[in-house]
């Protein structure tokens, strides 16, 4: 008698517990199915702001090292201003060259 | 006092904490040179005891340890091949400590080492003398195939070899800058946003709208954890991409 009295119990507290799993596992992966989104979106927007990073500063940074290196070659051979403006050119190329090499290069979009 | 702590460029302040000038060179100790030793002991720390205890179900500390491992080491292979392997223990060393700084620095209080421009251009120098001295050595002149891109017409060659050597010495510069900016940046934005706060709350009935500011400091926070990470990929990758230059150079 009393053994069937726990049996039912543990019965009871055995369909209680798994309904609760059930409903634990179902909220799980209802939350699962709507971070999933947020967290692709997050993640590409992190991509796209890396990728323009290395876009704006590749760019300026050639120019900047072009005109630079002008500038002190007519400051050396006293030309100014003929190599500032043939190195500001040829930086400005390398600019879009190292922009043509970043969309170039596989996997250099990711 | 009130002025000083809304200044948000106090912050990079570099104060001398040890005065120390042996033959004549300024060598003091400062808050910079303490968060370089505090980062280096934090890295040391995990990668310490991560693997101190090697068990065969790796614990909180040693999965963390590991997956920087393994995470640094797919990097360095996809981006340099096999070869680059052999500079791995660099990249995870320049990785783990520009990871670690930027982390710190997002703590109040704390010092961002790489928000000082020197810091990272010393880092950028460094990659790039190891990829000159590399590509030398290893390939002696033909290194300089780096600069003479192949199948072009010889009437080009003079312009494309000016342009790629350009664009070969802006690397360390746009390295270096990329860091620098990301840091500095955000770092000021928080503080200004910070400073908002505080001047809303104390200019009277504008008191109300304080919490907008505040919320915005919240998500800043998150998003230069963000910052913070990517940027010490990208140095990462970047360096397995120019030391990839000096592996196999001639494209």
């Amino acid at each position: 008698m009393a053994n069937e009295e726990n049996g039912d119990d543990l019965k009871g507290r055995l369909d209680s517990l798994s309904t609760a799993l059930d409903a634990q596992h179902k909220a799980s992966q209802e939350r699962k199915a709507d971070s999933g989104p947020t967290d692709d979106a997050g993640r590409s927007i992190g991509r796209a702001m890396n990728l323009g990073f290395r876009v704006l500063s590749e760019f300026v940074a050639a120019i900047v090292v072009g005109g630079l290196m002008g500038w002190k070659l007519d400051d050396w051979l006293k030309t100014s201003p003929l190599f500032l403006i043939l190195f500001l050119g040829a930086g400005t190329a390398a600019g879009f060259w190292n922009v043509y090499r970043i969309a170039t290069q596989p996997g250099g979009m990711k | 006092m009130a002025e000083q702590t809304l200044d948000p460029i106090h912050q990079f302040h570099i104060d001398r904490l040890v005065d120390l000038h042996p033959f004549g060179i300024d060598a003091s100790f400062t808050n910079a040179a303490l968060f370089m030793v505090i980062v280096v002991l934090a890295v040391s720390f995990l990668m310490i005891l991560g693997t101190g205890s090697r068990s065969l179900v790796p614990g909180r500390l040693q999965s963390a340890a590991e997956m920087t491992y393994e995470f640094v080491a797919n990097t360095v292979h996809l981006s340099a091949g096999h070869e680059g392997m052999k500079f791995f223990p660099f990249v995870f060393t320049l990785f783990m400590f520009v990871l670690f700084s930027n982390l710190i620095g997002i703590v109040p209080y704390t010092f961002t080492v790489t928000s000082q421009i020197i810091v990272t251009f010393a880092f950028a120098l460094l990659v790039i003398s190891l990829v000159i001295l590399y590509g030398v050595f290893r390939h002696g002149v033909h290194f300089l195939k780096l600069f003479v891109p192949s199948g072009v017409s010889i009437a080009l060659v003079p312009f494309l070899i000016m342009i790629e050597v350009i664009s070969f010495l802006s690397r360390p510069i746009s390295l270096s800058v990329r860091l620098f900016a990301n840091m500095l940046a955000g770092h000021i934005t928080l503080k200004v946003m910070g400073g908002f706060v505080a001047a809303l709350l104390g200019a009277g009935a504008y008191a109300v709208i304080a919490p907008l500011p505040l919320l915005m400091v919240v998500i800043l926070t998150g998003f230069e954890i963000l910052v913070a990470v990517l940027q010490a990929y990208v140095f990462a990758i970047l360096t397995c991409v120019y030391l990839n230059d000096a592996i196999h150079p001639g494209h």
